[in-house]
């Protein structure tokens, strides 16, 4: 019987922590600001890192952002969902951001397309392991042209749908298909002429 | 393009080198000098009698200007912002700080 009031206990235990941690982050206390920056980052790093790497430069810069508007926004904080729920929210917008932005940065002749996708069919080296192919897979991230990794990243770690990322980036879902389209083929491309 | 294809960039993309869970220390210590930096732009900090009341440890460099009998605000300035802790931590993820009630000290911390 106890044990059916330890998640309501916990629940409530966290709301009362995290009201903690906010009131002393709105106060400008410095320890309290040290808590909360621990946490945070703690939540945000594996979210953020999965959606950057291999541009690991950038993941700093994301999660700076990420951290001043969260402190920014807090005052609005009203604890109907957690801390945890409530940062992970504004992490999620400020990464689609960077997306946005740079997917809509592209300009169309940055790579050259002329080459249909169906003829680039990637070899796939059954031989290689998994380590080998996805310092393979970051290297070949790294050497594509920022939106078309970003636009990989997007669809096939984040799950997005072509239709979520053209509303997201304000293209048509045409467009994006396009675009998508020529990242696919850019990528295979670089994968098969990848003999290092 | 076939569904073999997508089913290959599929598998190939959406399995990132896996990373430990946690943020590195010294990203916690330069996030947290940066937000520090950040909320002394709209003010001073809260002063560090303010912090012990509201029942925070604070270090022995802290303690020292705590029990100075000084005004608050001049209890309120970063003060890690001299301290050879916050240069350390942002530093290395395993710096050589012990310092008891040291935020940097604290982001060690598993």
């Amino acid at each position: 019987m106890q044990a059916q009031h330890l998640p309501h206990v916990s629940q409530e235990t966290e709301a009362i922590e995290d009201r903690r941690i906010v009131s002393g982050v709105l106060a400008k206390d410095r320890k309290a600001t040290a808590e909360f920056v621990a946490q945070c980052a703690d939540w945000i790093y594996p979210f953020v890192r999965r959606r950057l790497i291999p541009r690991a430069e950038l993941i700093e810069d994301v999660m700076q952002e990420i951290m001043v508007a969260a402190w920014q926004a807090l005052p609005n904080f009203r604890g109907d969902a957690t801390l945890r729920n409530w940062v992970m929210g504004i992490a999620r917008h400020k990464v689609e951001d960077y997306y946005r932005k740079k997917i809509r940065e592209l300009e169309l002749a940055v790579e050259d397309d002329s080459l249909p996708e169906h003829i680039t069919t990637p070899a796939f080296e059954q031989q290689l392991d998994s380590v080998s192919q996805q310092k393979k897979v970051q290297r070949i991230l790294t050497m594509l042209p920022e939106p078309y990794a970003l636009a990989l990243i997007w669809q096939y770690r984040d799950e997005k749908t072509v239709r979520e990322m053209a509303q997201l980036t304000g293209k048509t879902e045409k467009a994006m298909e396009r675009l998508l389209a020529r990242a696919r083929k850019t990528f295979r491309r670089r994968w098969n002429d990848d003999h290092v | 393009m076939t569904t073999s294809d997508f089913d290959d960039l599929s598998v190939l993309l959406s399995n990132p080198e896996q990373s430990g869970g946690r943020a590195p220390s010294s990203l916690k210590a330069r996030l947290y000098s940066a937000l520090i930096r950040k909320q002394q732009e709209s003010g001073p900090l809260a002063s560090l009698d303010a912090t012990v009341s509201a029942g925070h440890e604070i270090c022995i460099f802290e303690k020292l200007v705590q029990i100075v009998p000084v005004g608050e605000t001049a209890k309120s300035p970063f003060f890690c912002e001299i301290c050879h802790s916050r240069v350390l931590a942002e530093h290395f993820d395993q710096a050589p700080i012990f310092w008891p009630g040291c935020p940097y000290v604290k982001f060690k911390e598993p």
